[in-house]
């Protein structure tokens, strides 16, 4: 029987609570979504230093809340005009339609003497009226959206030149006072004036419109891509239309601000409107942008202008000079984000690989069993489901004898005992199923990478149990979700231990995972009673093959690039890894139990001294990442593998190899079972199956871990 | 020069256009040998070719090869004279001169070079110019030279007297040695994969390959290639610290370079892209080993090419020649002569 493992003896391995890395902090900012709006956010930044250092008391209480006052008419349209930019159009009329919205509150209030809720509800509808006659034309009929809204402009400072003239006078006569309005107008409410609320109050929502609702995100997708919005079901002109009243609703609702503030309109009210608002948003979406509802950039786009244009006006520069500064100054910022933007993509890629120094033991305790030192044993295997399965990183049997693999293409096959010819799709999994484990029920736990851990019962039903863990304590990324979840093995309480290989990479490029050579791994726990997962340990690397101690009280977890095998004690997890077995002659897959008391380990490549050597130089793997083509990167050997046969202390007893040039190249998993070892690999179309001499014909895994059953 | 990019070298060819990959190295007619390294045209228009320490003769493509010459130790280059003459080099330096009947030729004294003659070619029926790649061993050429800053090859003149004459010094691991159609000397280098002539100016650089001989034929020339050239050992060559820790460090035979020999091993380091896929290694994968034979026209310029890719196993070409109007390479990898197809056949 197994040996019992001395676990206070071994090594401790060191394990990091943290991994900072300069590097990575900047990979990982770059690859946040709010980085698109970084150029902005320095733009206002630079601008508010710039007033700070150039103008005494700009920011002093009293200035801000004259700001407060003034600027959130403007604000309001701007937002409008992001709701009908992120649709795919454009309002050039919003000037006008402030305007006449204005006007509108002024008439109701000054001429029509209703009361000030009326008011409001007519200078919204006046607003709306507008959208819907451009949604109309725009959206619904689909004439142009610059045609259509450079027409209402016009028109509609036609009708607006005509009424105010004819009622200018009037209004400005009336003597109707009202305590509502001038509130609404001058007054503040909790220490700021009422119009910046409304501002704040329509920029969250406009804000959950965009993140939340149905609508807002059926506005960004017809503004994203209008065929397939149409193809996805999407109504897309009745979606304009929408976008359209809204627009003006806003832009209404900013005249009836500003009318209640100024109690009068002139002739210039709301000229040039529209190309202020559009710079500000083009300054704030970093360009004409459509299907991007960034509300905090275009308010952020909206400060930077308006706060750059009042400055240069209140240092008492000449108007027409502060226009030739507001524009070149744009421009500069515009340029600057513009070539941000596109950069960014090659600037994360040539930052995201962070390579750092690793010292890998030396090969120990393998003389006389090296590939070139000894028969290779696996030439003797017999070849089954040859071109039938692909890439069965992991194998397993039940009690039948049945064997059971991943798919590439997201299955999970069996192949029936006792010839193994006829192979069948137990269960459709999607992702890519890597390691295998049979519960006490009977039932399949597969590790997949991509989604997660899953069960699969004898029926093919596919349950989830887990896809996410703690979110890790620094970390910029959230890394709650599993992304390599690769191999596990289950406790006698029926208890999932399993791992997520690299938080970083997926498995398209795990590989880059070995060129980073940094602790990107955890183990996890899954325990089925309580459906609760746990980070038991963070920051291991690319810890890979998960096996229980035939006693049931240790975990061996191995650690790829590193060479070794971990072991963690059950009873006490927090205590840390040590280490099991270290300066292994090749890259170690997954453990699997032997019958004689020791264990299999799959070595899914092997080391050489120019590899080794290169993993002591992070900032040459780095350099080569850049220059050098992905296809021509040093790399380990993953053309030759075999497995290791380990007795129950962890020491090497043998190794079978097959010939260099053998079908059996890259073992990343054995299971024993009566008598023979079935060998997967995760790039091979081909299962080993070995007879061993000198075992125990009736050992079996499932009974080894459920008993009799 | 002060503002001197990267830009200002000529861009290195790719192997596309009349370079892109084919089958036609894989497809050739194949002739085992053991250990072959040489090859020459007798004067009686049979083909003589190397095996270890023997010369062989064969009479036709298909015939049974006789012995014709045998040696204490292995042949490194041959020639052949006008009239018949034929030297063989010799490991360890010596060069031989034989008459077109296998026995030694009357009036020539057995020369000791410094070094082995890499290659060499009769400039009279009273003079061989012979060149030596300036490394002892032909085992471990091929990892060495990449990451030698020295140039120790030179160009070696012999007459009958049998008195060594050095014609050009300080040349990087020269491989082999023709005449241009004006009578002038042309050297082919390896590492530096390019082709000049004997005062050490540059004829033609950039090609693909790491090269091995070159040989006059009807049509211009024909270019035998040891490996193909390696981004990844093109980029090691500007990481001096780490290319210094391989040297002092790691057995030769592990350093990474190009390769004579196409085989898997488990202690050889590999490319990202050369892993194996159901056991299969692709055909466009990277490979430290490769098959290559460049057809050159007179101004050295790529006219054809026949390759063995990285799932090929005739990688490394060292001779090739043109006989009967075929041509004839010689395979280390495999061991083996290939008989490619007519000369000019990709022009």
């Amino acid at each position: 029987m197994a040996a019992s493992i001395e676990f206070s003896r071994l090594p401790k391995q060191h394990v990091p609570r943290l991994v900072i890395s300069p590097r990575r902090i900047v990979g990982d900012v770059l690859s946040r979504g709010w980085v698109e709006s970084i150029i902005p956010f320095l733009a206002l930044l630079c601008v508010v230093v710039g007033i700070l250092l150039t103008t005494d008391g700009y920011f002093a209480v009293s200035n801000l809340l004259t700001l407060a006052q003034y600027t959130p008419d403007a604000g309001l349209v701007v937002l409008a005009m992001l709701i009908v930019v992120a649709v795919g159009g454009i309002d050039l009329s919003v000037g006008s339609n402030f305007a006449m919205s204005a006007f509108t509150a002024l008439f109701c209030f000054h001429i029509l003497d209703l009361p000030v809720p009326l008011v409001l509800i007519a200078s919204l509808a006046a607003g709306s009226l507008v959208g819907a006659a451009n949604g109309l034309i725009a959206g619904l009929i689909g004439c142009g959206a610059l045609l259509t809204t450079l027409g209402t402009m016009i028109t509609l400072r036609g009708i607006y030149t005509l009424s105010s003239q004819a009622w200018l006078v009037d209004i400005s006569i009336s003597p109707r006072i009202d305590d509502v309005w001038d509130w609404i107008g001058f007054e503040k409410f909790m220490a700021m004036p009422v119009a910046f609320w409304a501002l704040l109050g329509v920029a969250i929502l406009v804000f959950v419109m965009f993140r939340q609702t149905r609508f807002g995100w059926h506005i960004l997708a017809v503004g994203g891509n209008r065929k397939a919005a149409r193809h996805g079901g999407i109504q897309v002109k009745f979606t304009i239309f929408l976008a359209y009243i809204l627009t003006g609703l806003i832009v209404g609702l900013s005249g009836f601000l500003y009318a209640a503030r100024q109690n009068s309109v002139g002739s210039d009210t709301g000229i040039g409107m529209e190309f202020f608002t559009l710079t500000a948003l083009v300054v704030g979406l970093g360009g004409f942008v459509p299907g991007r509802g960034a509300v905090i950039s275009v308010l952020v786009g909206f400060a930077t202008v308006y706060i750059l244009n009042n400055a240069l006006l209140n240092a008492g520069l000449r108007g027409d000079f502060v226009q030739f500064s507001m524009g070149a100054i744009i421009i500069v910022i515009l340029a600057i984000d513009v070539k941000f933007r596109k950069h960014r993509h090659r600037l994360l890629a040539s930052t995201y690989l962070d390579p750092i120094q690793v010292k890998i033991e030396p090969v120990a305790g393998m003389a006389g069993l090296m590939p070139d030192e000894t028969a290779p044993k696996l030439k003797d295997a017999a070849i089954i489901g040859a071109g039938r399965v692909d890439g069965p990183e992991d194998v397993i049997l039940d009690r039948d004898g049945n064997l059971y693999c991943g798919n590439r293409d997201g299955r999970i096959l069996r192949l029936a005992a006792p010839d193994y010819t006829h192979v069948e799709v137990l269960a459709k999994i999607g992702g890519r199923p890597l390691g295998l484990a049979f519960d006490a029920e009977g039932r399949l736990v597969t590790c997949v990478a991509g989604m997660g851990l899953l069960r699969v019962s004898m029926d093919g039903a596919v349950e989830l149990l887990t896809d996410q863990t703690d979110r890790s304590f620094f970390s910029i990324q959230d890394d709650t979700t599993i992304r390599m979840a690769d191999d596990l093995d289950i406790g006698p309480d029926g208890k999932i231990y399993f791992t997520d290989a690299t938080k970083r990479y997926d498995i398209e490029n795990w590989g880059l995972d070995l060129l980073e050579g940094r602790p990107n791994g955890r183990l996890i726990s899954f325990d089925p009673a309580t459906r609760r997962t746990q980070t038991i340990c963070d920051n291991l690397v690319f810890p890979n093959g998960v096996c229980l101690t035939h006693d049931g009280k240790f975990l061996l977890v191995a650690s790829t690039w590193n060479c070794s095998i971990l072991i963690f004690d059950l009873a006490d997890l927090a205590a840390g890894p040590r280490v099991f077995m270290s300066g292994l002659p090749g890259y170690p897959d997954n453990v699997n139990r032997a019958s004689d008391g020791g264990y299999w380990v799959a070595l899914a490549g092997m080391r050489n001294p120019i590899m080794d050597q290169a993993m002591k130089y992070p900032a040459l793997r780095r350099r080569m990442a850049k220059r050098v083509p992905p296809t021509n990167w040093l790399f380990g050997n993953l053309n030759i593998g075999g497995v290791l046969k380990v007795d129950g202390g962890g020491s090497i007893v043998d190794a079978l190899w097959d010939e260099p040039d053998g079908p059996l190249y890259m073992i990343t998993s054995m299971r024993e079972h009566e008598g023979a070892l079935f060998l997967g690999s995760v790039s091979n179309d081909k299962i080993g199956r070995l007879n061993l001499a000198d075992t125990d014909r009736r050992w079996n895994g499932p009974r080894s871990y459920w008993g009799e059953g | 020069m002060l503002f001197a990019t990267r830009r200002s070298e000529a861009p290195g060819m790719t192997l596309e256009g009349v370079m892109g990959p084919n089958g036609r190295l894989d497809d050739a007619e194949g002739m085992s040998v053991d250990a072959p390294q040489a090859l020459c045209v007798a004067g009686d228009g049979g083909l003589l070719f190397s095996s270890g320490n023997e010369v062989r003769q064969l009479s036709r493509w298909g015939a049974k090869a006789k012995k014709w010459a045998a040696f204490d130790s292995a042949v490194t280059a041959m020639c052949t004279s006008a009239g018949g003459l034929v030297a063989i080099g010799l490991r360890g330096g010596s060069v031989v001169v034989l008459g077109p009947d296998g026995k030694a030729a009357s009036g020539w004294a057995e020369t000791a070079l410094q070094g082995h003659a890499t290659d060499c070619a009769f400039a009279s029926e009273d003079e061989i110019v012979a060149v030596h790649n300036g490394y002892v061993t032909d085992a471990d050429f091929m990892s060495v030279a990449p990451w030698d800053d020295e140039a120790r090859g030179q160009v070696i003149s012999l007459s009958r007297d049998g008195v060594p004459k050095v014609v050009a010094d300080k040349l990087h691991c020269p491989m082999g040695i023709a005449r241009d159609a004006a009578g002038n000397w042309l050297v082919s280098l390896f590492e530096r994969a390019a082709i000049i002539d004997i005062e050490g100016q540059t004829k033609q650089s950039g090609y693909p390959a790491y090269l091995g001989r070159i040989r006059r034929t009807a049509h211009g020339y024909v270019l035998a290639c040891l490996a193909r050239r390696d981004p990844l050992i093109e980029f090691l060559k500007t990481e001096r610290e780490f290319v210094a820790e391989m040297k002092s460090a790691i057995a030769p035979r592990h350093w990474i370079s190009p390769r004579a020999s196409s085989e898997f091993s488990h202690d050889l380091p590999i490319e990202a892209g050369s892993t194996r896929l159901y056991g299969e290694v692709k055909p466009w994968a990277p490979s430290f080993s490769y098959g290559l034979v460049i057809e050159l026209d007179d101004k050295l310029m790529p006219v054809g090419s026949a390759h063995s890719r990285a799932n090929g196993t005739r990688h490394a070409i060292s001779d090739v020649i043109e006989w009967n109007g075929a041509v004839i390479a010689v395979s280390r990898s495999s061991g083996e002569l290939l008989k490619v197809g007519k000369a000019g056949a990709a022009a």
